[in-house]
């Protein structure tokens, strides 16, 4: 079976109905038929090897910047992700300024600030001065300041209330993923992003595959009809446990609680929620957010059954559309255990392989296998990139629509195995749960039980 | 050189553990000329061993003991999650310290049990060396890089430790040309020790895993090359430094010291010093 390597020509590779597709967005033309052998896929493959260390291109060194006017830029949530946050934005545009940091903590104020601060590279585009602001009020304070754009990189239950007000305030907003972790969070979000558009202000998530140039060409192969109509998706998110750090002498529980929020509910939303979702995403990146009729779920506490927190530590989840497709996903945290993170999509005509971390980005098709050769970029910091250059132009970026769906797919999934019910779509809309304290501060904050299901109930 | 002819004499089993002049004294040893025989030093929490092959002295280079593979998973996942560690019980002092909880899938699906650790920094493989030293009271270490391309060669001239050369390469090693998933077009890592050993009865020194050395000039360098590249880096001279690159798009600041979001191909594996 000939392997066509990088973009296609003719004569069709994939058959007659995906003879003309091209890939112009990723695959630079020098790539263009490079190699089609005829032998098997063992030798073919291996010639998308590009250079010594990476399957796939780097893309080209960047050349030096143009000084950009500046836009400033605030930081909500000070941790290791929203600090890589603030780099990447400050690699991003060359006009980038870290003009306010904030967090509940102040431990995280100071070393984000710190790292910030000392970067060789970046320091003179921090500029916090005396803003920067620690606990709950955090979020006002900042939005009384003039940044034009928030960063959020808290743990996912403060992101509804964060994002509906900075929209408010007329800020533009980069979001990490998950859009919450309840129905009437995501919720909240869907309306603000509603809003976001009509004052033209951006609405960019973290979930970053999205940004990843490899991915956006096999989906846009899948979309283009490389295997024919799916048929079913087969996802893996399984990984390893996150850290958990003791409690320490005079913290609250909300302070200790926050420390871990990967293992509390009501703070991250379970893993399927703040992890797998990404998964979940791609999942319904390659459905083309068409909606879910229903989900069935499984879910346990297989290795964390005395552990800290109150979240499980695995799922196994079945979507099910229309036209009897079906997709299913697998997530795990466990220790000591295989790992994998690869979405499988089959179609009536071919099956796509994708792994961001082997990497693997590829389509075999009837009568011909196609396997991604183009450039790649680091996407964390090219969501940045596109976020600034729509900012900067006036065609903001607003990923609203199927940001809240994957996210309330990702909930949905996580309430089927809660409660052993099979969730329809429209049940799962009318849920009113909402996670944790209607007013956070630092104190008391119980810790729910374990689900249970076929006992724990719908709400 | 004569390749060394004693690598398959007879295994010792750890509870007989015995070196030339380190079964018999309690003193350390002098350093030792001609390792006499393989031995195997069980790894604390999992149940695979090192299995030692001696090395012998060259120009420059001391004799000493080298582990016949790649650490595997196995014997890494022991160390990072405290395997070997009663409940309740504390890890010494100043000793060694174990990693981070990895953020990220770090064996990229390849494979698992008996598959080569990779992603991994140097500091993880030092420390590595300084838990299952303080473990089994043997002195395990990073190979320098003139050990290592040493022991690569085993007894050959050039830049391949096998007879027959470049040709010859698929026999002994995981590389482009070989290394891909039929199922998903994806090179992968594969299972320790599948292929032919070189004289020294060492496994995959070319290719599968790319391995931490410490260079001359106190830099880590990693060699031997990896299951997705090409001959020429696989060669004993070619060398792969440690560079930010490795851990470019680790999306936390501070990035990871254990761990290397784009190093999903640098392993390591121990050299031992006796007792």
């Amino acid at each position: 079976m000939p392997c066509v390597v990088g973009r296609m020509a003719s004569p069709p590779a994939f058959g007659t109905d995906f003879g003309t597709t091209t890939m112009t967005e990723t695959n630079p033309s020098t790539y263009e038929r490079r190699d089609v052998i005829k032998a098997g896929a063992m030798a073919t493959a291996a010639l998308a090897v590009g250079n010594a260390f990476a399957q796939e291109k780097q893309a080209e060194p960047a050349q030096p910047k143009p000084k950009l006017p500046p836009i400033k830029v605030g930081l909500l949530g000070c941790g290791g992700r929203g600090t890589g946050a603030a780099f990447d934005a400050l690699q991003a545009d060359s006009g980038v300024v870290i003009h306010a940091i904030g967090d509940i903590l102040g431990d995280r104020v100071k070393s984000c600030r710190t790292n910030l601060e000392t970067s060789v590279e970046y320091k003179d585009r921090v500029k916090i001065d005396d803003r920067e602001f620690i606990g709950f009020e955090a979020l006002d304070r900042m939005l009384a300041t003039d940044i034009e754009v928030i960063l959020l990189a808290t743990p996912p239950a403060f992101r509804p209330t964060q994002v509906v007000k900075s929209i408010d305030a007329g800020k533009h907003v980069f979001a990490e993923k998950p859009f919450g972790v309840d129905v009437p969070g995501a919720l909240q979000i869907q309306a603000a992003g509603l809003k976001a558009k009509e004052k033209n202000l951006s609405l960019m998530s973290g979930f970053c595959w999205r940004s990843s140039l490899p991915e956006r060409a096999v989906y846009e192969q899948i979309h283009k009809g490389a295997i024919g109509n799916i048929r079913t998706i087969y996802a893996t998110y399984n990984g390893s446990p996150n850290a958990s750090f003791a409690r320490k002498d005079g913290q609250t529980d909300m302070e200790w609680q926050v420390r871990n929020w990967f293992h509390f509910l009501w703070l991250g939303g379970d893993h399927i929620v703040e992890q797998a979702c990404h998964s979940v995403d791609k999942l319904n990146w390659a459905m083309n957010n068409q909606t879910p009729l229903r989900c069935w779920a499984v879910g346990g506490r297989a290795q964390r059954a005395d552990g800290v927190g109150n979240i499980y530590d695995h799922f196994g989840v079945t979507y099910e559309y229309k036209g009897g497709v079906r997709s299913f996903l697998q997530a795990r945290q466990w220790e000591n255990c295989p790992t994998d993170n690869t979405d499988y999509v089959y179609g009536e005509k071919g099956t796509a392989f994708i792994n961001g971390w082997g990497p693997s980005h590829v389509i075999k098709g009837e009568s011909a296998n196609w396997v991604y050769d183009g450039p790649s970029k680091n996407m964390y910091v090219h969501e940045h990139e596109e976020m600034f250059a729509g900012i900067r132009s006036g065609k903001v970026r607003n990923d609203t629509e199927w940001a809240v769906q994957s996210t309330l797919m990702a909930i949905m999934g996580r309430m089927a195995a809660y409660t052993g019910e099979v969730i329809t779509w429209e049940k799962l809309l009318t849920s009113t749960e909402v996670l944790g304290p209607a007013v956070p501060a630092m104190g008391e904050v119980a810790v729910t039980p374990v689900p249970r299901p076929g006992y724990t109930k719908f709400s | 050189m004569r390749p060394h002819d004693l690598t398959l004499r007879a295994l010792l089993t750890p509870t007989i553990l015995c070196m030339a002049a380190a079964c018999t004294s309690t003193q350390a040893p002098e350093p030792v000329q001609q390792p006499a025989q393989a031995f195997e030093v069980a790894v604390p929490g999992c149940t695979q061993s090192v299995r030692l092959m001696p090395i012998p002295a060259a120009e420059g280079v001391g004799a000493f003991w080298m582990a016949s593979t790649e650490v595997t998973w196995d014997m890494y996942d022991a160390f990072v999650f405290a395997m070997d560690r009663a409940e309740g019980e504390a890890d010494p002092v100043d000793a060694y310290t174990r990693p981070s909880k990895p953020y990220i899938l770090m064996d990229r699906g390849f494979g698992h049990k008996n598959y080569p650790v990779i992603s991994v920094s140097t500091k993880g493989a030092a420390e590595y060396c300084k838990w299952l030293s303080a473990k089994t009271g043997y002195r395990f270490r990073l190979p320098t890089e003139a050990e290592w391309m040493h022991a690569a060669r085993a007894g050959q001239a050039g830049e391949w430790g096998f007879a027959g050369g470049q040709e010859k390469l698929t026999d002994h090693a995981w590389y482009f040309a070989n290394a891909m998933d039929e199922e998903d077009f994806r090179l992968e890592t594969r299972s320790v020790g599948l292929k032919a050993a070189n004289a020294y009865g060492l496994h995959d020194m070319h290719g599968n895993a790319c391995e931490w050395t410490l260079a001359a000039d106190g830099s880590f360098v990693a060699k031997g090359g990896s299951f997705k590249e090409k001959p020429e880096a696989l060669m004993i001279s070619a060398r792969r430094a440690n560079d930010a690159a490795l851990n470019a798009t680790d999306p936390q600041i501070p990035k990871s010291v254990w761990w290397l979001a784009d190093g999903g191909f640098v392993g390591f594996r121990v050299v031992c010093d006796g007792h």
